[in-house]
């Protein structure tokens, strides 16, 4: 096991580093100049000054140098000074990284605790209404624009029945550490995360549950009735768990994602809006980091998915 | 450069501010005429409270030597006082924290501080305090203002390290509350634009610029952003980044202790769900876009101030661009500014909150020009001017001469709804008078380096100037300020015409420094403009601001963008 | 527990297997009798239609998708003139007209990426499976790339450092999603080319390519539909999103993404305008995800027997 995480993490390290070359050269090939766009509007900018500002940040060098600039910059830890706040770019982002975390596990803890149990409930009353009426949800989950679900939310929970904050994370005057205010401002812009998840969840949980349901009913006897089915949901259940690890993967793919939306919508100050914002205003340190990192807790978190896929279903071997 | 005089210059407000996160309302209209109900007889001031003013992109440094964006400026402003206060109404600049008087050659200028002036730690705010800032600005390699006060004497030598100290700006050893400064020539808009930079605490930034090592600079201080003193009415106190900046009351506040508690300036979104805040109370202000009035009038926990902006959106014709030479003759211009019915563009885009705009300065400045042509809107005016130009229509009902139609691209940034829709009715007007209008869209950070860098790409653009409280148009319709891909400018219709460039030097240097003298400079510059229209020039549009009802105090008008130059007076009705 | 296994061995559930049927008509015979699948299609048929027409539905309202009126801004539905039975936009634009020609562009959009999607995952996982070894490290290394990018941020900071037009964002997101496809055509390539009709196939000396697309493609491209299906609903809501962040579709051209933004800007002013490009979003991704769904069932053989 040991052996395999560690192999696992230094196969990352080609990976990041083609992230890092794909994202480098998008940015720098993107037309326009960083430094005109911050300093326009400036009366007294001269050329000089810009070209000034131009040579601070390294930004005449040829491409190739530039990269290995950054590069040998990053393996010490430093990704550069953001163009715009001038401050480091890496802590920057790790500012912003709880505030996407606490959304995005709290979205994946919802999807979990109500996608799966809704997919097995969804198999074990095939065809009833119960059955129905998940799928269906599963399905219109799917086709909803997520801004435009939480714009919806907004207009009904803030604006019209005044119930739950429309956006931040903490009310004008309360404390960091106000937790109730904190979960209250987390509801809304969790549980919209969640919705595609949910679905998502619901269909595949119902799908496989299914599976393991024919297998069974077609194997065992139905002789002792209540405990059958006491034992069918049990074993239904276990068997639910292979899936869920095996989708966890496209699911944080699409948290991250969804994240970003999210976050637009919500005033949520995490990673995925400050990154997006960074890509506006050609803010290349920052786009750069903002990457890097989100990249880099991908990888990490397929690992650990694919360690608990070990963990979880026996004939995986890990080799 | 202070907030409250205004904007710093040109496009600082509208544009900065919109590069950032949201850019759904990136103008930033300012005016200058209405004025709160101010508190009835009955109503006694209270202190306490705060005020939430929501903003569309966070601010980025708190150093206003090293920053430029009108984001962070808003909140600068506030913990950093100036030597000069503009009146909102008038542009008129008067004294604040301090007096000076001008020598006769309009050279020098000898600043008494005011005694009660001082920093929030107990410290006197003096003339090296103002020194310090100049130094700062001089020497950082992240600014993009370094070249604001290359008319002091002394100052470039400074910036490049040939000097050590800068020879202009002389304090007074004995009093430090007394300095002079002196220029390398006259410099008309130096009120405003010179002394509008706050000094700052030379004790507490003074230590980072040191004189004979000019790779030493401010840029990367600590208390840039969490600066520990202030002279303004507010200290700061915390940034949440991306979400909030919190400022508490600075109880030594020269002026007096302001009443409210607190000044928290909150990251929004985008102006749909500002508004909807504003209904929620979650802000308590914010600056609200003409769609937003009819909904927001209906709440009755908001209240909405209007005035005039002062600023401008306009189509800019690119006079010197091969492509389109015929924007070069002017009764191509001149039908293309009667072309527009600019009254029903003000009902529909702006719901009728906003005013035709003539020529350079809006009506609320004092350098307005006089007796200017109106351009009512004349169809049939339009296609004699075009004809007259040697144009004929063709069978597709656009104009054409020698087989070169009369077609243009119009580009404008995306984001922006007023001039998204501007450029829209823009198209379908001029289809009318037989011009072909190719319109596109871009996003403001590739849209600005094709703007100042001349790029040929551009034939016309829709874009909007927020004007600082000074009129000195010099960046702006300055021949030697035309944007070319050799020399970065504003001025980007490659507009030259020497009787403007004379008028604007009379107004920028003088030698007669006095508002009666530039008046008649700026008036004839109008004149010659709005007969010339190198823009269509537009429209001005309101600046409304939204504030919760129980907020008293503000005094609203067109020099004061936001309506914060009184800050300290606002209170809150409980 | 007898009479379970009798109710099973005895009751003909739905006679899926016919005499001399194959995997397609036995597919088709199933879809047939999944009636939600088969509205879907209708309904999705439907929607195709209206937005081809959109020429000829301009016509018949009597506007055209440019036309503007001042006056007439944000119109409440009415039929006077009938261009405004789904309201006026901020121009007073026909909400209707452009609705479909919105729908032109969204679909091409979504169509045409998935197609590319398709083409370049079906080409790199049929190569990668069955060449295996240093072409497929290379391709999976690719795939790991990709995949280890949250692949919106990079179309993110591509649409907002390039701003590219409906092309070019047609072709990038086709670009940037494949790997789910590449991934599952791998999966399969790699099993089926273990089997007879393979082996046989290289016995008398067929080629591989030949192989590839006579032999093992036909296997693998019914599931391939289903997940395009999906994708192409995908792909739109991706406009949609991307429209909100003032990426997506410029304007003036219409897309459902951008007028579904652009309403909720004026939302306040006129919630109708929200309606319909969400209502068409909607029905045409949940249409394409029944679609897919109900040719997964039809397509899958683990689910015959078990429909009691």
């Amino acid at each position: 096991m040991r052996a395999y995480i560690i192999r696992r993490l230094i196969y990352a390290i080609p990976t990041l580093l083609g992230v890092s070359i794909i994202v480098f050269l998008i940015t720098r090939l993107s037309p326009g100049d960083p430094v005109r766009i911050y300093t326009f509007g400036a009366l007294n900018v001269t050329e000089e000054d810009i070209q000034a500002l131009r040579e601070h940040y390294g930004l005449n060098k040829p491409l190739y140098e530039q990269y290995v600039l950054w590069l040998i910059q990053v393996l010490q830890g430093d990704f550069g000074k953001s163009l715009q706040y001038n401050r480091p770019a890496l802590p920057l982002i790790f500012d912003r990284l709880p505030a996407t975390l606490q959304l995005a596990t709290t979205a994946l803890g919802i999807q979990l605790l109500i996608g799966v149990p809704l997919g097995v409930m969804a198999a074990l009353r095939r065809g009833s209404w119960v059955d129905y009426v998940i799928r269906v949800f599963g399905v219109l989950g799917h086709a909803i624009p997520t801004f435009w679900l939480g714009l919806m939310a907004i207009i009904i929970f803030s604006v019209t029945f005044r119930v739950l904050p429309s956006q931040g994370v903490l009310t004008v005057g309360h404390d960091v550490w106000d937790v109730p205010d904190r979960l209250k401002h987390l509801i809304l812009p969790s549980i919209v995360l969640a919705v595609a998840g949910i679905a998502n969840y619901s269909r595949y949980l119902r799908t496989e549950t299914l599976d393991v349901i024919a297998q069974d009913f077609i194997r065992t006897a139905r002789a002792k009735g209540l405990r059958e089915r006491t034992v069918t949901y049990v074993h239904a259940l276990r068997n639910a768990l292979i899936p869920v690890v095996t989708a966890l993967g496209g699911v944080l793919f699409a948290l991250f994602s969804g994240a970003l939306v999210i976050e637009q919508v919500f005033t949520w100050p995490g990673v995925g809006q400050f990154t997006y914002a960074a890509a506006r205003s050609k803010d290349y340190p920052v786009i750069m980091a903002g990457v890097m990192v989100a990249s880099a807790l991908l990888v990490l978190s397929y690992l650990l998915r694919d360690i608990a896929y070990a963990f979880v279903d026996p004939r995986i071997k890990v080799k | 450069m202070s907030p409250r005089v205004g904007t710093t210059k040109g496009f600082a407000a509208v544009l900065a501010s919109s590069m950032l996160v949201a850019m759904a309302c990136g103008q930033a209209p300012t005016g200058g005429g209405g004025a709160s109900p101010a508190a009835s007889a009955a109503e006694q001031p209270t202190p306490g409270g705060r005020v939430i003013y929501g903003s569309f992109s966070d601010i980025q440094r708190l150093n206003p030597a090293t920053s430029n964006d009108a984001t962070s400026s808003q909140v600068s402003g506030k913990i950093y006082d100036t030597l000069i206060l503009v009146d909102p109404k008038t542009s008129e600049v008067k004294p604040n924290m301090g007096q000076w008087t001008v020598s006769a050659d309009g050279l020098t200028f000898s600043w008494t501080v005011d005694a009660k002036a001082n920093w929030s730690d107990g410290k006197p705010v003096t003339g090296n305090d103002f020194l310090a800032r100049v130094k700062m600005q001089g020497r950082s390699k992240v600014t993009p203002n370094k070249s604001a006060f290359n008319d002091i004497e002394g100052y470039q030598d400074y910036t490049t390290g040939k000097a050590t100290s800068i020879s202009g700006i002389q304090v007074d050893a004995s009093n430090p509350k007394k300095f002079t400064v002196k220029f390398t020539r006259v410099f008309c808009p130096a009120l405003v634009t010179v002394f509008g930079s706050a000094p700052m605490p030379e004790h507490i930034f003074g230590k980072y610029t040191v004189d004979n090592d000019p790779s030493k600079n401010v840029d990367d201080a600590a208390e840039n952003n969490a600066p520990p003193v202030a002279s303004g009415p507010f200290k700061f106190k915390e940034w949440r980044k991306g979400d909030q900046v919190i400022l508490s009351r600075n109880d030594t506040y020269w002026k007096g202790a302001p009443l409210l508690d607190e000044y928290v300036q909150k990251v929004v979104s985008d102006s749909t769900v500002g508004a909807a805040q504003m209904k929620t109370g979650e802000l308590t202000m914010e600056l609200a876009q003409p769609g937003d009035v009819a909904d927001l009038s209906k709440a009755d926990n908001v209240k909405l101030y209007k005035w005039p902006d002062n600023g401008y959106v306009y189509i800019g014709w690119r006079t010197n661009n091969p492509n389109v030479a015929f924007l070069g003759d002017k009764r191509i211009r001149q039908a293309l500014m009667y072309g527009i019915d600019v009254d029903a563009v003000v009902k529909a885009v702006l719901f009728g909150e906003g005013t035709k705009q003539l020529a350079h300065h809006p009506p609320v400045s004092w350098a307005a020009g006089v007796g200017l042509n109106e351009y009512k809107y004349d169809k049939t005016k339009a296609e004699d001017l075009i004809k007259q130009a040697g144009y004929t229509k063709g069978a597709d009902g656009f104009y054409a001469k020698d087989g070169k139609p009369l077609a243009i691209t119009i580009v404008t940034n995306q984001g922006n709804k007023t001039r998204e829709t501007f450029l829209q009715v823009a198209v379908e007007q001029y289809k009318q008078i037989g011009v072909k209008i190719n319109p596109k869209l871009e996003a403001f950070e590739a849209l600005v380096p094709k703007l100042t860098g001349g790029s040929p790409e551009v034939e016309a653009v829709i874009i909007g100037w927020q004007l600082s409280a000074d009129p000195d148009p010099f960046t702006i319709w300055h021949s030697s300020n035309v944007a070319s891909p050799t020399k970065a400018g504003n001025n980007f219709v490659g507009y030259a015409n020497p009787d403007v460039d004379k008028a604007i030097e009379a107004g920028r240097n003088g030698p007669d420094c006095s508002q009666p003298a530039r008046q008649k400079a700026y008036q004839q510059m109008n004149k010659i403009l709005n007969d010339d229209v190198p823009y269509m020039f537009g429209f001005a549009q309101n600046r409304i601001l939204a504030t919760a009802s129980n907020i008293r105090g503000i005094e609203t008008g067109s020099f004061s963008p936001n309506a914060d130059w009184n800050i300290e007076k606002w209170w809150i009705k409980k | 527990m007898a009479t379970a296994q009798t109710t099973i061995a005895t009751a003909p559930p739905i006679p899926i297997r016919r005499a001399s049927a194959g995997l397609w008509s036995n597919a088709w015979y199933r879809i047939r009798r999944d009636r939600l699948t088969v509205a879907a299609a209708l309904v999705l048929f439907l929607i195709v239609v209206l937005s081809l027409s959109a020429a000829l539905i301009s016509q018949v309202l009597g506007m055209s998708f440019e036309q503007q009126d001042l006056l007439r801004t944000y119109s409440v539905p009415t039929l006077d003139p009938p261009g405004y039975v789904l309201g006026s936009d901020e121009v007073g634009r026909s909400q209707a007209v452009r609705l479909f020609y919105g729908g032109q562009v969204s679909l091409f959009v979504g169509f045409v990426a998935a197609f590319i999607q398709l083409t370049i995952g079906v080409l790199l996982g049929l190569i990668a499976g069955y060449f295996r070894g240093k072409i497929d490290d290379v391709i999976t290394w690719f795939i790991t790339t990709l995949n280890s990018v949250p692949a919106i941020f990079l179309l993110i900071i591509f649409a907002a450092l390039f701003a590219p037009g409906a092309i070019t964002l047609t072709i990038v997101i086709g670009a940037l999603f494949w790997t789910g496809i590449t991934n599952f055509v791998r999966g399969q390539t790699f099993a089926l080319r273990e089997r007879e009709f393979v082996t046989a196939a290289r016995t008398i000396g067929a080629s591989s390519w030949r192989i590839m697309f006579k032999h093992i493609l036909p296997n693998v491209l019914p599931l391939i539909f289903v997940l395009s299906a999906i994708d192409v609903g995908a792909i739109i809501l991706l406009e949609s999103a991307l429209s909100y962040l003032g990426l997506g579709i410029i304007p003036p051209t219409p897309s459902w993404g951008n007028m579904l933004t652009n309403a909720a800007t004026y939302y306040n002013r006129a919630p109708w305008l929200v309606v319909s490009p969400g209502v068409m979003i909607f029905l045409t991704v949940l249409c394409l995800y029944l679609i897919g769904d109900g040719l997964r069932d039809a397509l899958d053989p683990r689910l015959r027997g078990s429909e009691g």
